[in-house]
């Protein structure tokens, strides 16, 4: 069990955490995850650390609520409950080198992830560009981000009445694609970063590509365990099936198979809106529930 | 005891869940022995004599198989008592009673020489085994012998890290917390159990019997920290330092995928994560358990094994209409034959001698068809005893919305990547006649060694590995104070 030292709620959909979770602490390191478990009926998600204190042995956890997992969280735990599992720290550390100047992307919650490499980064002598595309006011680690980089960069945009995710998705694309350009065209890059949706991540790559820059990218297949016994996420890179766990989550975005990622990720959309149906359901029937 | 008894060639049936009943729930399939039907079974066997009696030899832990059996008889008119005799003969061998009591293939163990199946039915040790665990369990005889056995433990003042709770490294907790040493288990899962909860459907092997057996480590002093993961949370330099020896239980936990166009449609899962989706995270309680699964109408599962059996038999669950495809003969199937039986009944086609090279999808990304070679067998038999398969060059396509692909397992790749740490070429490690590894201190069994095996094996190392820590520690100890 692993207390919940404090929760905030960002902004609209946005929830922060303070975990005490010493194991993780002590060894994290930028561009890893850890995987959550929160409910004893609940599923095993994979967030990844902000900030973390490896004395004080607690880590910073941000979720967007986007499913019945993270909904459930912003709405049923407060400070002094406990996450059930904390595993981790998963995955491989980005690496950590002088690249020159470096464009990171975060498409919507993807700037979670970016945020402690991109700081990283900074910190060893790069000189680091942030970009994140994503539908106003999600607005989170903007100061952090503005006080760790060269530079931060937002491209944000207002919702539509009536836009399902489909239209949401659409106009991520067309601002992150059209902004991406403009940067691309107006200075010169060594490494282009991006987290975000596969789709997304993919449009982004097809634009990069006409530069030439080096790119890399950090996948989010669905997982399982995350310590590469199911094969959940595998995914395709140059030709080899790869665990995206304990190979990534970082790859060479020229060597991904983007369009069978953006296939396997969808895999479950229907049931995961079913959850999120049967659990609204319950939610209204609550007396106590929140829908006054 | 020279009394002289009829022989009972018939084995005494044990009740099962009508079909109808079972492939709509994953409750188990097996109602196992009451007392009564468990004496008379007992009164079969024949009492070999320990030195001789072959069901010994065949057990990979050796339990006193005549000597449990025979309390049963002995007191047959205290049932209580009877159970907990034969409970005590049990344990001093083997710690998870009613897992393996259900999970081992003794018909090629214990079973396969037993002296009765000279003239009739071989004796049924193994519903007998799991007769004795369970309602030991639910009688509290369990609790009762470790309230006895705790206080008279030893304590060693060594301790002892466990790298993976499942079969092999509870047993070498268990065994070495009734030695005395303080033992700590790292468990990168969020429960304890290893491939008892995410592999073993619940229908064979109910969780609630796997967490009452860890329940009982843990009164035996073993700690069990989840959510650690050796090589990441912890490198096996730090375990080093912190503790006298280390024992590696990481078992094989990296599925093997098949090297054909296709393998990453959608729909095709690998043994491992349909079942840990289905048994670890109850996906099978969707929604009212978050994790959910996709089972289609027409079910492929690749593979002949225990795995494919219980992910065949999963599925049937779903309402599925499933067939195991293997590309060798029904002779070399090799999974129990308890297990092939109840596959069988519940409506699980076989389709022998075919060999997939393409997986067909549809224009979404998801699997419609597998095609595969026809194969054929030749006279010449490999170095395991099976005869060797050929192509013909022929190939039939099966539709299938769901593949379930269970041919087998590596070693984990955390654990293999360890410093200092010899494995051979397919990722085993490589361990001396004492099961110890290339690095002093520490030992290793079950599927980390033997690439893929069964429970009662990897307990069976566990076992052997918890007596060479001791007599190494025990070394340690002796030098130390000298």
């Amino acid at each position: 069990m692993y207390r919940i030292l404090d929760k905030k709620e960002l902004a609209m959909k946005e929830v922060w955490y303070k975990i005490h979770a010493p194991h993780v602490a002590k060894k994290v390191q930028p561009g890893q995850f850890v995987i959550v478990r929160a409910f004893p009926n609940g599923e095993r998600i994979p967030l990844t650390p902000i900030r973390w204190d490896r004395e004080e042995g607690w880590i910073e956890l941000v979720t967007f609520v986007r499913g019945k997992t993270t909904m459930r969280m912003a709405n049923e735990l407060k400070p002094g409950d406990a996450l059930l599992n904390v595993a981790g720290p998963l995955g491989n550390p980005a690496e950590m080198k002088k690249f020159g100047k470096i464009l990171a992307i975060g498409l919507i919650t993807g700037i979670v992830e970016v945020f402690p490499i991109a700081k990283a980064w900074q910190e060893i002598g790069n000189d680091v560009t942030t970009l994140h595309v994503s539908p106003n006011p999600m607005v989170v680690l903007r100061e952090d981000l503005e006080n760790s980089v060269s530079r931060h960069i937002v491209e944000g945009f207002d919702l539509q009445p009536g836009w399902g995710m489909n239209e949401i998705a659409q106009e991520l694309v067309k601002r992150a694609v059209a902004k991406v350009k403009e940067l691309l065209e107006s200075e010169h890059w060594d490494l282009v970063f991006i987290v975000g949706p596969a789709g997304g991540q993919k449009a982004v790559f097809e634009v990069v590509k006409e530069y030439g820059i080096p790119m890399e990218a950090d996948l989010h297949p669905i997982m399982v365990d995350g310590t590469g016994m199911c094969g959940s996420c595998r995914v395709t890179v140059g030709g080899e099936v790869k665990f995206a766990c304990i190979d990534g989550p970082g790859f060479d975005a020229y060597k991904v198979d983007w369009d069978e990622l953006i296939h396997r990720v969808g895999f479950y959309t229907d049931m995961e809106k079913k959850a999120m149906e049967e659990y609204m359901k319950l939610f209204k029937q609550t007396p106590q529930g929140g829908e006054q | 005891m020279a009394v002289k008894r009829k022989i009972i060639k018939e084995r005494v049936p044990t009740p099962e869940r009508p079909v109808e009943e079972r492939i709509k729930s994953f409750v188990e399939v097996n109602l196992g022995y009451t007392f009564e039907l468990a004496v008379k079974e007992a009164e079969r066997c024949l009492q070999c004599p320990y030195n001789y009696a072959p069901c010994i030899k065949g057990c990979p832990v050796h339990i006193n198989i005549p000597g449990f059996i025979g309390k049963l008889v002995e007191y047959r008119n205290d049932p209580d008592k009877a159970v907990k005799e034969a409970l005590n003969v049990i344990w001093a061998c083997n710690s998870l009673p009613a897992t393996t009591g259900r999970v081992c293939p003794q018909e090629d163990q214990c079973e396969m020489n037993c002296v009765m199946g000279k003239v009739g039915d071989k004796i049924n040790i193994g519903k007998l085994e799991r007769f004795v665990a369970d309602y030991a369990r639910e009688h509290g005889i369990d609790e009762e012998l470790l309230f006895e056995m705790v206080p008279r433990i030893e304590k060693k003042g060594q301790k002892v890290a466990i790298i993976g709770a499942g079969p092999a490294g509870l047993t070498a907790a268990g065994e070495l917390a009734k030695l005395g040493y303080d033992v700590t288990i790292y468990e990168a899962l969020h429960e304890a159990g290893g491939v008892l909860m995410y592999g073993i459907p619940e229908f064979r092997l109910p969780k609630s019997i796997v967490e009452s057996e860890i329940d009982k480590l843990k009164k035996l002093g073993v700690k069990i920290l989840t959510d650690h993961i050796v090589g990441k949370t912890v490198t096996m330099e730090e375990l080093l330092k912190e503790y006298d020896a280390v024992f590696i239980g990481s078992g094989a936990g990296t599925p093997r995928l098949i090297n054909a166009p296709g393998i990453n449609l959608n729909g095709i899962y690998t043994a491992n994560e349909f079942l840990t989706r289905v048994n670890l995270m109850k996906a099978y309680l969707f929604p009212e358990y978050d994790t959910p699964v996709k089972v289609g109408k027409r079910v492929i599962v690749i593979g002949a094994g225990n795995t494919g059996m219980d992910a065949a038999r999963s599925a049937r669950r779903f309402g599925a209409e499933v067939t195991i495809a293997y590309r060798r003969g029904e002779e070399d199937v090799s999974a129990r034959v308890e297990e092939v039986e109840h596959a069988k009944e519940e409506g699980i086609k076989f389709v022998y001698f075919v060999n997939p090279v393409e997986f067909i999808g549809d224009e979404k990304g998801n699997v419609k068809a597998v095609k595969f070679e026809k194969m054929k067998a030749l006279d010449e038999r490999d170095s395991r005893g099976k005869r060797k398969i050929v192509g013909t060059g022929e190939y039939v396509t099966i539709e299938a919305d769901t593949v379930i692909i269970a041919i087998g397992k590596h070693p984990n790749r955390l654990i293999i990547n360890t410093p200092g740490l010899e494995v051979d070429r397919r990722g085993k490690i490589v361990v001396n006649e004492n099961l110890m590894t290339s690095i002093p201190g520490v030992f290793a069994g079950g599927d980390a060694i033997r690439g893929e095996a069964t429970v009662i094996l990897a307990m069976g190392d566990g076992r052997k590995a918890a007596k060479a820590i001791h007599e190494y520690l025990t070394e340690k100890r002796e030098s130390q104070n000298a």
